[in-house]
């Protein structure tokens, strides 16, 4: 009896689409919130959201973030805020891609993407620098350091708000 | 009356001490944190900020018997103010109540904060406060969950303000507690912070100039109980949580304070460990929660790129870089081929360990010249007789004592020592600054009443040279101070070496231990002789057989090999050339070349004091350890090791493998060690106040000693032997003759002395050479302020600027050491001051 009502759940299967999907040629559908590599954003103006706080760092489980800071000026400006992140590397090897980073991140400048295919054949490869993580500035902007107008920026941290 | 009374914290009976206030006592003895921001342990209390409310009562009395007042079950009756109370500002009284958990005083504390906050930035995630931030602390144990306020209504004011070269204001973090103000005020004396415009335009505004002129600057942002300072140095360097602490002792002067290194990896350090920042660390018997900028803003040099990495070696004439295995054994080979005649030269910056490592080599290879650098300060051996007795603490000295500073200019020598003692003054001590010129110190001696209380004090001004026999005949020539000196109920005296030969500063010692010996100020803690000994570890020397004496003797009969230990001769001393040509081999270790590459055969990489463990022995005789922070620079080793390497290779002593083993052999075997094992040094005990736990907001940042309090050496004295006043009748003092003038080289804090120059922060603070001389003798020179004039003492010529002032008494020019690259004497000499009159020169 039990083979004739393991052989009815086969049966009622076999007319379904397969799950299996023939990656690489098919690529599988993400949802939004999949945790993927992270991107430093920046602001429409150019300028990097990240004021280099370290509170990643600080909220990594895995201990991957490393962040080093220093101060901007009128003349070579890369956040709205006083302080940027001169340093910025993750080491994907130690990264669980849980996503407390976004989390923590006060300016939302560090997000988890949907790009999860990442190979090394050099362990040093695996540490991601600033220069990897952060996007392109939007058309039209220009990239960091920028000379902005003295006094233009005068917070710590900026408004959430696009500043410019 | 007795000294404990009993108070109620809470439903729990306390004994505490009589006179302390309730935030203290409630502390200490309740372990009952009572938030505060204005108020500080080493502060009066001035009841600003409202953060300490409690509810207060007293047991009620009858106020026609006088009689307590009982409840029906016969405990006392206890009348609560109808209003909650500042705790801070509230002196304990016996049967004293306070509730500090109520639901009146929680909402009390939640208010306060909702104020506080309604025009502070959310600045947190990128403030170098943050983390360690007393606001952000109270705000989570006691604050509102959710402001009330618009967040558009917050004030935005400036963020970026320079107080001075060394500390940023932010204007918006600022939450007027006036902390810094009364700091300065108070504790330092040095009055430029103040207080401008009323109330929400309140700010903290600097009116000295330079801006924030003080040599103590940095430990405003230590007790700032928010981000509203921070220092230029660690701005932005990192995060509080990501250091790791690691005790260590300043090496620039004789007070060793202890401070913490906040060490960090950093890729501009090719991902090394690297000192961050520099704090306080508390040693109440040594520096308090205190440091001096110096200490704080010094470390560049640590890890300065042209720091000696490599050892070199001269073969064929030429200077070539060589390796550690190489280099010793042919140091090894030339020590044992001079026939004995080897001397050594140690400097103030090596630690005991060092020494003694250089010194079992000297004796190995039959050698017995030690000398010590600089050959300024010869009161070692009345320390070691009569300097202030074990348990010495200037933190008690007050009413009652008095203490006498001669030939000294403590804010520029030994900075600490100099707040410590404008402190005591403060508590009721009488203060006498004896010198031959105006110092800092000199104008709180007297100043006769600061902050509203009396403070006593005098001045003797001498004429230049005459200390010694200022000291000698006090009776005689100032009978009042001489008096009032000896009886005083504890004595300290402070004896330099500013106007005098290196024969002068012994003299000027004996004179002052006579002087004690015979109003029998020895022996006992707070009594005795203290001298500011240049560097770290100038008494490590004198325990160690290293004397400035020696030092002369080498340089009047130069050995044929002659070790340099981290001493940098010509940096001090550009005249030494000379003698040092005589010299066939040189053998120099150090932390950076000096010029002496050009002479010497050796040039070997030492560690700093931030690289290896060790230890130093302070003014106070206090034996402190330092331990291991920053990775080597290149090859650098430390000085024990180097020194025990080629003992090993000349088969004189193994080399031991670690500097706690070192000192093992050293407490084991010079008798002023004796018992001062690394374990003995690193014991702590508790302190008072509680600074550096989770209870930031009560002391501020400074650190709680996990590193050891030292072990004080304790003098002759003080082991009970019967100590002799030595007869005085003839001493030798320099003398100007016609036309001539004594030479005084003396000291200013920031210089441009060799390991100082790379700390580039300060280097705004440092002055342009120059001399002081009286308008008298500048007149006699035929010169007038301003001028270019030409000082020639013996061997030395230097051309400074002349500073013309009544400051200085006339016979005498003062020439600050390190500001010139020209050779200023050693010590203080007799020569000539003349106008340069050559065009160019003068342009």
């Amino acid at each position: 009896m039990n083979v004739i009502k393991g052989f009815q759940t086969t049966a009622k299967h076999l007319m379904e689409d397969a799950v299996t999907i023939q990656y690489p040629e098919q690529v599988q559908k993400f949802h939004q919130r999949y945790k993927g590599r992270h991107h430093l954003r920046r602001y429409e103006n150019g300028l990097e959201k990240c004021i280099g706080c370290s509170l990643c760092a600080a909220a990594c489980p895995a201990d991957a973030i490393w962040v080093e800071a220093a101060e901007n000026t009128d003349e070579e400006r890369y956040s709205p805020g006083e302080r940027f992140a001169k340093t910025y590397e993750i080491n994907m090897l130690r990264c669980i891609f849980c996503g407390y980073c976004e989390d923590a991140c006060p300016t939302e400048a560090i997000q988890l993407g949907h790009e999860h295919q990442m190979s090394y054949t050099d362990r040093r490869d695996a540490i991601y620098t600033k220069d990897m993580l952060i996007d392109a500035p939007a058309e039209g902007a220009a990239s960091t350091p920028q000379q902005v107008e003295p006094g233009a920026y005068n917070r710590s941290i900026p408004d959430m708000e696009d500043p410019s | 009356m007795s000294d404990t009374v009993t108070i109620n914290i809470d439903g729990q009976n306390y004994e505490v001490a009589a006179g302390a206030n309730l935030v203290d006592a409630a502390k200490w003895h309740a372990g009952n944190d009572i938030p505060v921001f204005c108020y500080h342990p080493k502060m009066d209390p001035v009841g600003m900020c409202r953060m300490c409310l409690v509810e207060l009562g007293t047991p009620g009395r009858d106020r026609a018997t006088g009689e307590l007042l009982r409840n029906d079950d016969g405990s006392l009756q206890i009348r609560y103010f109808p209003k909650l109370q500042t705790a801070c500002t509230t002196t304990v009284s016996d049967g004293m109540h306070i509730k500090t958990n109520t639901q009146q005083v929680i909402d009390a504390r939640n208010d306060v904060l909702e104020f506080l906050l309604s025009s502070h930035p959310l600045d947190c995630p990128i403030c170098d406060k943050g983390g360690e931030c007393p606001l952000q602390n109270l705000t989570m144990r006691h604050g509102p969950q959710a402001s009330r306020m618009y967040f558009e209504d917050k004030q935005l004011l400036e963020k970026h303000y320079p107080l001075g070269d060394l500390i940023f204001l932010d204007r918006e973090r600022c939450i007027q507690c006036a902390r810094c103000v009364r700091f300065q005020d108070e504790v330092v004396g040095d009055d430029v912070l103040a207080f401008h415009e009323r109330g929400r335009r309140l700010q903290i505004i600097t009116h000295s100039d330079p801006g924030f002129d003080t040599y103590f600057s940095g430990n405003t942002t230590d007790i700032c109980p928010v981000g509203a300072l921070t220092t230029a140095d660690f701005r932005f360097g990192a995060r509080p949580w990501e250091l790791n602490e690691v005790p260590s002792i300043s090496p620039w002067d004789a007070a060793g304070e202890n401070i913490s290194l906040s060490m960090r990896l950093d890729r501009d350090f090719g991902g090394k460990a690297m000192i961050k920042r520099v704090m306080p660390r508390q040693n109440e018997w040594v520096n308090e929660i205190w440091i001096t900028d110096k200490a704080r803003f010094g470390h560049h040099f640590t890890r300065a790129e042209d720091r000696l990495q490599q050892p070199q070696m001269r073969t064929g004439g030429t200077l070539r870089n060589s390796n550690w295995e190489a280099a010793i054994a042919a140091m090894a080979a030339t020590l044992q081929g001079a026939d004995g005649d080897v001397a050594a030269i140690a400097g103030s910056g090596m630690s005991n360990e060092d020494l003694w490592a250089l010194r079992q080599l000297l004796e190995g290879v039959g050698a017995g010249r030690l000398g010590a650098w600089p050959p300024t300060h010869d009161a070692a051996p009345h320390l070691e007789q009569v300097g202030v007795g074990a348990g010495t603490n200037l933190s008690e000295l007050g009413r009652g004592d008095a203490i006498l500073v001669i030939a000294c200019d403590l804010e520029e020598e030994v900075p600490i020592w100099r707040l410590r003692l404008k402190q005591a003054q403060d508590r009721g001590a009488y203060l006498v600054v004896a010198n031959a010129r105006d110092t800092r110190l000199e104008d709180f001696a007297v100043q006769g009443a600061r902050n509203d209380k009396v403070v006593e004090g005098d001045a003797i001004r001498y004429a230049p040279g005459e200390a010694v026999s200022v000291m000698r005949d006090l009776q005689k020539a100032h009978p009042q101070i001489a008096e009032r000196l000896s009886r005083a109920e504890n004595l300290v005296i402070v004896a330099g070496a500013e106007g005098l030969s290196l024969a002068g500063s012994e003299a000027l010692a004996a004179a002052a231990a006579n002087f004690l010996i015979e109003s029998g100020h020895t022996g006992s803690a707070n009594n005795g002789l203290l001298s500011p000994l240049p560097g770290a570890n100038g008494l490590g020397l004198h325990y160690l057989g290293f004397t400035p004496q020696t030092t002369l003797n080498i340089m009047q009969e130069p050995p044929r090999v002659l070790i340099v230990a981290q001493a940098e001769l010509l940096d001090d001393d550009p005249a030494a050339q000379q003698w040092l040509s005589q010299v066939e081999t040189i053998i120099y270790a150090g932390l950076f070349d000096d010029g002496i590459s050009q002479r010497a055969d050796f040039i070997l990489p030492l560690q700093s004091f931030a690289e290896r463990d060790g230890s130093f022995v302070n003014g106070e005789r206090r034996v402190q350890r330092f331990y291991t922070a920053q990775g080597p620079m290149g090859q650098a080793l430390p000085a024990w090791k180097l020194f025990g390497g080629i003992s090993q290779n000349a088969g004189i002593a193994n080399l031991k493998p670690s500097a706690a083993a070192v000192m093992l052999e050293l407490s084991g075997s010079v008798a002023a060690f004796q018992g001062a094992s690394y374990r003995a040094l690193s014991r702590t005990e508790r302190q008072f106040p509680d600074v550096g736990g989770r209870d930031l907001y009560y002391g501020g940042t400074a650190y709680t000693n996990h590193g050891g309090i030292g072990l004080q050496i304790p003098t002759a004295a003080d082991r009970g032997a019967d100590v002799q006043r030595r007869d005085m009748a003839d001493v030798a003092e320099l003398r100007a003759g016609e036309g001539e003038l004594l030479i005084m080289p003396i000291t200013r804090l920031y210089n441009r002395q060799r390991s100082f120059r790379p700390s580039l922060l300060v280097e705004q603070r440092i002055l342009n050479p120059y001399a002081l001389i009286h308008p008298d003798d500048a007149a006699a020179a035929g010169t007038i302020d301003g001028d270019l004039i030409e000082i020639v003492a013996g061997e030395s010529k230097v051309r400074v600027r002349a500073s013309v002032s009544s400051e200085i008494a006339a016979g005498g020019v003062a020439l600050p050491r390190h500001l010139t690259d020209a050779a200023v004497p050693l010590s203080a000499s007799v020569g000539t001051v003349s106008r340069v009159t050559d065009a160019v020169a003068v342009r």
